[in-house]
């Protein structure tokens, strides 16, 4: 009689422990991080189709649309998250690839870094380093190729898609428009391409992005630089194939492996009539270094010193050889001149009527009214004023992207900054005075494992988890084409600096079910997916 | 209770409610968002720099102490920097709360002139046609959404007729020296016309619907038999004897009216791209700009606050059957 109670004690103990046994072998849920359908419908929903097709693989996936801002918080500063989608911004200094390397290098995986899911690869960060010492192109792009061929192996981050930048302008009133990667036409060339075909001569742009500031040591919003660059000048400028062009430089060349050579054209002014001399782009970069702006701080970083060798010709001294030094620093920071910001303690404590608006660039500062308009007009005396056919720029702020669309239409402006929705898109098509350009970007949405939390640790479970993601789906239905899928981290259209030979992974839930299968994954009799034994 | 006392009464009040007000503001946004510097900071800037960034705007500071500062600095008529702007917030708001002002004033104004007018009509024409088409139109005009009522506006008179501009307050490019410069000009009537009568007949139903019932209410009462019997024209009773009662809750809704109207028409204004208070709070609170978003909703309560003290008293004062309550006689 007692071995009966026995068996009536062991069988469920039996039972118990042979379901915990089981249960604690299954993969967990996972929980994908994605923006609120409300901020970013595209991202939400993309969420949503990767929880389906996980589900096809007996993998559990939760979906949390988070507040953006929260979103940012958790994935950069916290690294609270298994698995998040995010995009990246193609901001022009990022079309060097030093920006999109970097969000896999080891070094940046601490708190706060470009690399929150924590990749680590030794060959990985061995190549980084090297391609930032690299001078010669051809030999650092053998670099960034191997990396790429690295990152798509390992899989850290699936690239999910790359959106299109589709915007429209008044075919009717200027003409001349040079799309540019990541910029489409609202670009830094906008004054030297485009040209009237009528009696207006002021190139009227719709918005809805505000500057935050028009301070340039203190705005940090790509709206702000957008509207600055215009009137501000660079030492060197990207031309729209991204070649760095020698701009208010005549010619920068690298003298030794630490030292650079810019020697100032001659003949600049200031918008208000001073010269533009080595003592003022000395002064700018030690002045953007001494307010140590952040924004800024990862350009200047490899600077040591700038000296003055001649009236016209200045040293930049490095730390060590920076490849991105041309390309980025020399091609962003924007020229002050002296005379007005040298006695300026702290720069970004300045109320905004106090902020000196006087640049070298083309265009000259000539209105700002928060929320409603924005002005600036031809530098007659800069040196390559030949070159611009318009009278300057007018900005309209709208408040939405509807105001902007009704303004097109109704041709109170001539082009947008800023991409149209889906809807209007077809509706510009429509309209006899607008012609619609559709430019690639080179930013992209991602989606980032945190490799510290398994089953994301395991480069084959990553793999497999390549295969399950529907790129097609998300061109045609939620880009509605307007976009290219997801390939290596350096975009297609950056094409010097973009691997085309990587091996892709095709969607396809049966090979992502056999490479599951080989890594000695397997499925319980529910369906779901459990982790080798 | 006397009259004095009754005011201070509704004063302190007044003030107490406003301190909650500025409490729950403080702690909502703090606990909508746990940490605003991730509005504050770009991607990929370091801890390092995240520190320096929070210490600017007092971020590292334990939240029982950031919300100390906060009400020494609203005692102090400071309202901070805002985050977005990096500027301070007050001239901010004061610029965009006169743009609100110079819209939305001139559409209740308008919907309080005509509103009423129609309420004596509908409660005079009872039971006719007239009434009955006057209460579904208020009805209907009262629930369409605004932003839908303002979109058929843009597309009928802005893109098919093309007679009237559909967004700013004047058109660009304009410089103004002055705030009253920027509305002492035709082209801001012209700009004027579509935002204000959409806000217009939105407002417009309440008054009517208000003025209709309370004159239906009045004229069941004695003294209009009085007048009827000393054998006034009805006209003379509508509008001298009637009408002039009725328009105590008018008037009370106006002012409360008023007080809302600073937060302006959000919608419309998105709508018709006015730059206004409503369109910077929708910013604000997009790009979380704690400083400028509490700002502007402090002032929103704030006057929300005043204007209904103002209501209550002028009602007092205008109807002397109102027993002011919370007293022995």
């Amino acid at each position: 009689m007692r071995s009966k109670y026995l068996v009536y004690l062991l069988v469920p103990v039996l039972v118990l422990g042979l379901s915990i046994g089981v249960i604690a072998e299954r993969v967990p849920e996972l929980n994908i991080m994605t923006t609120t359908e409300g901020y970013d419908p595209v991202r939400y929903e993309a969420a949503f189709l990767i929880q389906e097709n996980l589900a096809e693989l007996g993998i559990e996936v939760s979906v949390e649309p988070t507040e953006f801002s929260t979103l940012i918080q958790n994935f950069y500063n916290e690294q609270d998250f298994e698995i998040a989608i995010a995009g990246w911004s193609g901001r022009v200094d990022r079309l060097d690839p030093q920006h999109f390397l970097g969000t896999l290098e080891s070094g940046q995986a601490d708190l706060g870094g470009n690399n929150p899911g924590g990749y680590v690869n030794e060959r990985y960060d061995e190549l980084f380093a090297l391609q930032a010492k690299e001078f010669d192109q051809d030999q650092r792009r053998e670099y960034v190729l191997e990396m790429q061929e690295i990152a798509m192996d390992e899989q850290p981050v699936n690239i999910l898609f790359f959106r299109d930048e589709v915007v429209a302008y008044n075919h009717n009133n200027f003409e001349g428009f040079v799309p540019m990667a990541g910029e489409a036409i609202y670009n830094e060339w906008i004054p030297f391409d485009v040209d009237p075909l009528g009696e207006d001569r002021m190139l009227t742009i719709g918005t809805t992005q505000e500057p935050d500031n028009i301070n340039p040591l203190d705005s940090t919003t790509v709206w702000g630089w957008k509207f600055m660059r215009m009137y501000y000048d660079k030492l060197i400028r990207l031309s729209p194939d991204i070649e760095p062009l020698p701009w208010a430089a005549e010619s920068v060349d690298a003298i030794d492996d630490n030292t650079i050579e810019v020697v100032l054209r001659e003949g600049m002014l200031f918008h208000d009539g001073e010269p533009v001399t080595v003592e003022d782009i000395k002064f700018t970069y030690d002045y953007f270094r001494e307010q140590d702006f952040a924004y800024f701080r990862p350009f200047y970083q490899p600077l040591d010193e700038v000296t003055i060798v001649d009236d016209n010709t200045l040293h930049f001294v490095l730390e060590e050889p920076t490849s991105f030094f041309i390309t980025v620093t020399l091609s962003q920071i924007p020229i002050l001149p002296k005379h007005l910001w040298e006695d300026i303690e702290a720069a970004d404590q300045l109320n905004p009527e106090d902020v000196p608006t006087v640049g070298s660039g083309p265009l000259k500062f000539d209105t700002y009214d928060r929320g409603e308009y924005k002005r600036l007009v031809k530098f007659d005396d800069y040196f390559k004023a030949d070159d611009i056919n318009i009278d300057g720029v007018d900005f309209n702020i709208y408040a939405d992207s509807e105001g902007v669309y009704t303004a097109l239409a109704t041709e109170e402006i001539d082009m947008t900054a800023w991409r149209l929705e889906p809807a209007q898109i077809e509706l510009a098509e429509q309209e006899d005075h607008l012609t619609v350009v559709s430019v690639p970007d080179f930013g992209y949405y991602h989606m980032t494992y945190n490799l510290r939390v398994p089953p994301m640790d395991d480069v084959e479970f990553r793999r497999a988890l390549a295969h399950a993601v529907p790129y097609e789906t998300f061109i045609n239905v939620l880009l509605d084409g307007l976009g290219e899928r997801g390939t290596s981290i350096i975009a297609p259209v950056n094409a010097f600096w973009h691997n085309p030979d990587v091996p892709l992974y095709d969607y396809d839930l049966d090979l992502a079910r056999e490479r599951l299968e080989n890594a000695g994954y397997w499925w319980d009799d529910d369906g779901r997916l459990n982790f080798p034994e | 209770m006397g009259k004095g006392q009754y005011i201070a009464k509704r004063l302190i009040q007044l003030v107490i409610t406003f301190l909650i007000i500025l409490t729950i503001l403080f702690f909502l946004f703090r606990l909508a968002l746990p940490d605003p510097t991730a509005a504050l900071v770009m991607d990929g800037l370091s801890a390092e720099e995240q520190a320096m960034v929070r210490e600017r705007f007092g971020l590292d500071r334990p939240i029982v102490e950031q919300y100390f500062i906060y009400l020494r600095n609203f005692m102090r008529g400071e309202f901070g920097l805002s985050f977005h702007y990096k500027s301070p917030v007050f001239p901010i708001l004061m610029e965009k709360l006169f743009n609100t002002l110079a819209l939305m004033l001139p559409a209740i104004f308008v919907s309080y002139l005509i509103g009423p007018l129609l309420g004596v009509l509908l409660s005079w024409k009872r039971g006719s046609n007239i009434e009955f088409t006057g209460i579904i139109g208020g009805l209907t005009l009262r629930s369409a959404p605004v932003f839908w009522t303002g979109m058929i506006f843009i597309m009928v008179f802005g893109i098919w007729l093309g007679i009237l501009p559909t967004s700013g307050m004047r058109t660009l490019p304009y410089e103004a020296s002055s705030n009253l410069d920027k509305i002492l000009t035709l082209d801001y009537l012209r700009h004027l016309i579509l935002p204000m009568f959409t806000i217009a007949i939105y407002y417009l139903g309440l008054p009517m619907l208000i003025m209709r019932n309370t004159m239906l209410e009045i004229m069941g009462e004695d003294f209009i038999e009085l007048c009827q019997a000393k054998g006034l024209s009805e006209r003379k009773i509508m509008y001298k004897h009637v009408a002039r009662n009725a328009l105590l809750p008018v008037v009370t809704q106006a002012a409360i009216t008023i007080g809302l109207a600073v937060g302006g028409q959000v919608v419309v204004e998105v709508v018709f791209s006015w730059p206004g208070l409503g369109r910077e709070m929708i910013q604000a609170v997009r790009t979380s700009d704690f400083p400028m978003a509490q700002s502007a909703f402090m002032m929103m309560a704030g006057l929300v606050l005043v204007m209904n003290t103002v209501a209550d008293l002028l009602y007092s004062y205008l109807d002397p059957r109102v027993v002011l309550k919370g007293g022995d006689k």
